[in-house]
């Protein structure tokens, strides 16, 4: 319980050699997959499979078959959409932010969390795509000097969307890609079979540790991480945008980028959590993805969910305080309306249970943090789909009010999701380095020279 | 990898970073320009060591960043204002706000992808594969923990015996010579890369056909052809009673419409309703239009019971009686909405403004084939006056 | 842990500084005194100004003292006295706020009870906006910023004499606890302060708005106060110049989250175009008020975005003291453009734009004296925090 604060808390448990780092580190991709493993992609690929499905009707028949019509026009895929973006930004405030922070401890969980990042986009972009009703034709949306002499409408936030999410993709990849260089190279000269040498070769590119490299490499990735900030930033932005530039009550407030961008970390983090306490058990990395790994990234979990309760008391006191009749109604109605069961879950979930995490002891429990980083992944989808379908369902027009209730296909387009996504870590981490080997081995005991940082 | 036995330069391993350090910076000490130094991970204050020059990344980066906000503005700039201007929500053509986050995104992407490609492909000549350091002891060492140290043959200082001397000083352990590799030229030219490529090429093309011309003539491809939609007055299966058209909903009252009360009473109302409109010329002509083609076949084009009809129907009473020259507005009123004897409704032909604009018009008539002498002279007079 | 931190020697700052400090309190009250005379209505405004400037400089170096105990964060441990001098100013701010109280029926249209009652918008805001709550508000806001500087500091001072671990602990918690109070009552004292100008008017992201301004100043205030410090030796002799990089950093990240902010406001409401929200960015589109709002883009982000992007300048000292007393004054014209807008008066000419400066002058004489008076109380270096020679070994 007593901390000595006059020393930095040891990133790798268990004192490693860089060998044995390495060793720890590469050992999923060289053991033939056990059956627990089996198990589990099996359970992913059926979830991933019903989305299959789901996504094939809803191509064949179109999206009447799902549960949208007037007046929630917009229901379960831009509820999903954005929770999946969300989720992609705490790989990069990871990668980046903290890069930029210097917080030495994010090496461990960097890489798993921008896999992520680029997971849950992939997954994210299918929605917005999907929900164009003809897909084959979402090629309209890139400005291309077409026959028709028509060019996209550049003030819709709804192209933003396209540039933004496109632009954070390719950038993710690219951050990805650029860690991932040094350690093809470690497992290009670590592998002996000869077809997993030329697949490591052709993606390492040649790359040889040369220092003369390594100066260049550093740069980049400083540059890499100064952009990547505010593009995460902009990414849920532009998706807030989506909603309050219209004038709809409850869509239309100015805190909405701040407040996506709080929300987008805090669910982020709670994903990344989630997947972590599997992955380290499984893989035996408790010494490399420590419980200090786990205390802080719930610390920010903490932080990040008082923001966006911040957000909700500052959106209902403004509501409130604005006077205008429409923006109180909306607020009144998501309290004490039809949907009130899943406001209840939202506030619930976001800003009450985290609160146990001010507890040290509550922090650093596995149970119970996996207990609540479950129910914050579901609270932030029932955040976004309170501000979606809440919103939307009465409006100004009391005759045109409505109730939405998701048919089968939109249920199994969400179970999909994350068939999809957990699928994708499982093929993952069995292909890649989970970790960064390169910066982990950077950031162990003895491994930078005596005279410049470390302490002793 | 097969290896000439022409020297490409000399390495040295070494256990420590400290050692490696100091190894650096006696090297660079010493005046060597070729040579390298390979860690598994970047050490810090090597750069200082092997005295580099700072990084120059940052200016492609720059230089992109600049070149992504300039077009980023321009493409949307002629797009929005030059070649297809619309007004969108009133605002101006040149909104810049709201190409704010557009020329942000692809500032961030033109010089993210710059800086990335320009440094691997110009700073490090990747992809590199066939260097010489690949495949060798040497280099599956400082892959995984040791920190090694190279010395280029092409340095100008270069002698293999002083080369060895300082590495073996230095504490560096497993020295060793590193051969140039047996160099194919013009990979370009092997015929399975030259295969790929037209495998690629005939992929692309034939798809590009495919879904072009043929796909996305295809269900569900096809442009909406088949569509599931509601044809008027035609059968349909998608609602209970078969039919597609759908009639209001019950009570559903049309905008503007004023029920009329006495509707259900054949006999006269006891308090008929009042005439809300005063004779106006405008008034007189739309109930004369009317009159004229729903009254006037019957009733007679001036109300005398003597229309167009007479003898093939039932001759209807004159409008000139004393009976309804004393009747209120509201009792023809009554009659043109319910309809009387043989007499039907003409709620569904004319709407309550033209019931009334008739009753108007027949309240002239009567007017005008009742008029006493006094009151024609009354009229002529007025007349006269109003003409001059 | 060594000895090392012993190196320190405390050193006194001359009386030049409080002579600096005391001439530009007086200038500034004599500047303010006149524009009393001259009217008494902007005076009230220019008051506010000055209020807000130096406080904002205080609360944001209180947040930067819980953000370091709170994110275990050594690189700021050398230098963080200098917040927790700056953070000083805090408690006075109650005493400062009466004169506010009291010209409060010149600066806020909703205390006038015949408005409210013929007006169903502000007469719907009255359980929130009415001058005895607003009184409660103040008082409550200024006591529990004033508590938790009063026990950080504390706490912090003891832990030289004592080198008590359990202190740094306390502190944390202290901190942690502060931080969500500080953000809700930020936003509250923005909304009264600041936004009720305009009673009509409602936003809310003014909140994260007042407090990106508000860590804004805050950490431009340190910046310069460590960078000036530092140059003629009076903090710890083993500072490194690399360990202002963060300094630097962390002005970057802000004048960028401010930039974010700010256009993330514009753009909803410019957006959306609803009459309700429009008002407030016309009023200050009107006339001279343009140049103004263009200025501000300018000065506080344009410019020093491109002073502090590079690498190197972020850990140059002439340049970042540069960047911090731009900031700062970059600072003083974004507050001026959220709250002079709001005077009608008709007067205007040189003289006038003058004494609107008065009382901020005096305001920042005011914080030098006090700082000099701290600095020479209290060690410069918190040589018993356990996380000082780690801060001091940190080379990013």
């Amino acid at each position: 319980m007593n901390i000595d604060y006059s020393k930095e808390l040891p990133l790798i448990h268990g004192r490693l050699s860089l060998g044995e780092i390495e060793d720890l580190i590469a050992k999923p991709m060289s053991e033939k997959p056990n059956r627990k493993y089996y198990i589990a992609l099996a359970v992913t690929l059926t979830l991933f499979l019903i989305g299959a499905i789901s996504l094939g009707y809803t191509f064949y028949y179109g999206i009447g078959m799902w549960g949208n019509n007037q007046p929630v026009g917009w229901a379960f895929e831009i509820v999903n959409f954005v929770f999946w973006i969300g989720i992609g930004h705490a790989g990069t405030l990871i990668s980046a932010i903290l890069f930029l922070l210097r917080q030495k401890w994010r090496t461990a969980i960097a890489r798993f969390a921008e896999t992520m990042t680029i997971f849950a986009v992939m997954v994210a972009g299918i929605f917005p795509t999907i929900h164009t009703g003809r897909p084959w034709l979402d090629g309209y949306l890139l400005p291309y000097p077409s026959q028709n002499g028509l060019w996209v409408n550049f003030t819709s936030p709804l192209l933003w969307d396209v540039f933004a999410v496109s632009t954070y993709f390719t950038v993710s990849l690219v951050f990805w890609y650029i860690g991932l260089i040094p350690d093809f190279a470690v497992m290009r000269d670590r592998t002996t079979t000869k077809v997993k040498k030329f697949i490591y070769s052709l993606f390492s590119l040649g790359w040889r540790h040369s220092n003369r490299n390594w100066q260049h490499y550093e740069k980049s990735y400083v540059i890499l991480a100064g952009f990547a900030t505010p593009l995460v930033l902009s990414v849920h932005t532009i998706v807030s945008f989506d909603f309050a530039v219209s004038i709809m009550p409850g869509w239309h407030t100015t805190i909405f980028p701040p407040y996506f961008v709080g929300g987008a970390i805090f669910s982020g983090f709670a994903m990344v959590v989630t997947v972590l306490l599997f992955v380290r058990k499984v893989f035996d990395l408790e010494n490399i993805i420590t419980v200090d790994h786990l205390e802080r990234m719930n610390k920010v979990i903490l932080a990040t969910g008082m923001m966006v309760g911040y957000a909700y008391a500052t959106e209902f006191f403004i509501a409130w305080y604005s006077g205008v009749p429409f923006e109180q109604f909306v607020f009144i109605n998501r309290i004490f309306g039809p949907y009130a069961w899943a406001y209840w879950i939202m506030v619930s979930c976001n800003v009450i249970f985290p609160q146990f995490f001010w507890f040290r002891k509550l922090r650093r429990s596995i149970p119970v943090m996996f207990i609540i980083v479950i129910l914050v992944n579901v609270g932030m989808w029932f955040e976004r789909f309170v501000i979606v379908v809440t919103s939307l369902h009465r409006d100004y027009l009391p005759s045109s009010w409505g109730y939405f209730k998701p048919t089968i296909f939109d249920i199994g387009l969400l179970v999909g999701s994350f068939g999809m996504f957990f699928t994708l870590v499982l093929l993952f981490v069995k292909a890649m380095p989970v970790v960064s080997i390169a910066e982990v081995k950077a950031v162990a005991d003895g491994a930078q020279p005596t005279h410049h940082g470390g302490e002793h | 990898m097969d290896r000439t036995n022409k020297l490409y330069g000399i390495v040295a391993l070494f256990d420590t970073p400290d050692q490696i350090i100091h190894a650096a910076e006696e090297v660079s000490g010493k005046g060597y320009k070729k040579f390298d130094v390979h860690t598994p991970y970047p050490v810090h204050g090597m750069d200082d060591a092997m005295k580099l020059k700072p990084s120059k990344l940052g200016f492609v980066t720059l230089a992109f960043g600049l070149g992504g906000i300039a077009a980023g503005l321009l493409l949307q700039y002629w797009t929005m204002v030059v070649d297809y201007p619309m007004n969108i929500g009133g605002k101006p053509f040149f909104s810049l706000p709201a190409f704010i986050p557009i020329t942000f995104e692809v500032t961030v992407l033109m010089a993210t992808l710059g800086t990335v490609i320009g440094m691997l492909s110009v700073f490090f000549r990747f992809p590199d594969n066939k260097h010489p350091l690949h495949e060798t002891p040497y280099m599956t060492s400082v892959s995984r923990d040791k920190y090694g140290l190279f010395i280029g043959a092409n340095d100008g200082k270069f002698n293999e015996a002083e080369v060895k001397e300082l590495f073996s000083s230095l504490g560096g352990k497993g020295i060793a010579e590193i051969y140039e590799p047996e160099r194919t030229l013009y990979d370009a030219f092997n015929p399975k890369f030259v295969g790929l490529l037209v495998l690629v090429a005939l992929l692309v093309s034939g798809g590009t056909y495919f879904s072009l011309n043929k796909l996305m003539y295809m269900n569900p491809f096809n442009w909406m052809d088949h569509q599931f939609r509601g044809v008027p007055q035609q059968a349909s299966d998608f609602f209970a009673d078969g039919r597609m058209m759908r009639e209001p909903v019950k009570g559903t009252v049309s905008r503007g419409h004023m029920p009329y009360e006495f509707a259900d009473s054949a006999a006269q109302p006891a308090e008929p309703l009042a005439n809300p409109l005063v004779a106006s010329a405008e008034v007189l002509k739309l109930g004369q239009k009317k009159f004229l083609t729903f009254c006037s076949p019957c009733h007679g084009n001036h109300g005398d019971g003597d229309g167009r009809l007479n003898g093939q129907f039932p001759v209807p009473p004159s409008l000139h009686t004393e009976k309804l020259q004393k009747w209120q507005d509201g009792n023809i009123y009554h009659v043109i909405a319910v309809g009387q004897n043989i007499m039907p409704s003409y709620a569904s032909q004319l709407n309550v403004k033209e019931r009334w604009a008739v009753v108007t018009y027949i309240r002239a008539l009567q007017k005008a084939g009742n008029a006493s002498k006094e009151e024609v002279q009354q009229y002529r007079k007025e007349n006269a006056a109003n003409v001059k | 842990m060594s000895n090392d931190n012993l190196q320190y020697e405390k050193k006194f700052l001359p009386g030049k500084v409080l002579n600096i400090g005391m001439a530009l309190l007086a200038i500034g009250l004599i500047v303010g005194a006149l524009a009393f005379v001259l009217d008494p209505v902007r005076a009230g405004f220019s008051y506010l100004l000055g209020f807000f400037f130096v406080l904002t400089i205080g609360v944001g170096a209180l947040f930067i003292i819980a953000l370091e105990y709170v994110a275990g964060a050594d690189w700021s441990t050398p230098m963080r006295r200098v917040p927790e001098f700056l953070g000083s100013s805090v408690p006075f701010f109650l005493l400062l706020a009466v004169p506010l109280f009291f010209l409060m029926n010149d600066l806020y249209h909703w205390t006038h009870t015949a408005a409210v009652e013929s007006d169903p918008i502000l007469k719907g805001k009255e359980p929130y906006l009415n001058i005895s709550f607003f009184i409660i508000r103040v008082v409550v806001i200024f006591v529990l910023w004033s508590a938790y500087y009063f026990f950080v500091v504390r706490n912090s001072r003891k832990q030289d004499e004592t080198r008590d671990q359990k202190l740094t602990k306390k502190n944390i918690v202290l901190s942690a606890v502060f931080i969500p109070i500080f953000a809700i009552t930020l936003t509250l004292a923005g909304i009264d302060w600041m936004m009720s100008l305009d009673a009509h008017w409602f936003s809310t992201i003014y909140g994260v708005y007042v407090f990106s301004g508000a860590l804004l100043a805050g950490l431009a205030a340190t910046t310069l106060a460590v960078v000036m410090l530092k140059e003629r030796g009076y903090l710890h002799p083993r500072m490194h110049n690399d360990s202002l990089a963060s300094l630097g950093g962390l002005l970057f990240a802000f004048i960028n989250f401010w930039a974010y902010i700010a256009f993330s406001q514009f753009l909803l409401i410019w957006y959306a175009n609803l009459p309700e929200e429009t008002v407030w960015f016309i009023r200050r589109w009107e006339g001279a008020w343009s140049i103004i709002t263009l200025v501000l883009i300018v000065v506080h982000f344009l410019v020093p975005y491109t002073m502090l992007v590079s690498a190197p300048s972020k850990k140059n000292p002439k340049r970042l003291k540069f960047a911090a007393v731009w900031i700062l004054f970059a600072h003083l014209i974004d507050l001026y453009w959220l709250i002079m807008p709001e005077y009608h008066g008709e007067k205007s000419g040189f003289i006038y734009v003058l004494t609107e400066f008065g009382f901020p002058i005096a305001m920042i004489g005011g914080l030098v004296v006090l700082f000099y008076f701290n600095f020479n109380k209290h060690n410069a270096v918190p040589v018993g925090d356990p996380k000082l020679e780690r801060g001091l070994m940190n080379r990013p």
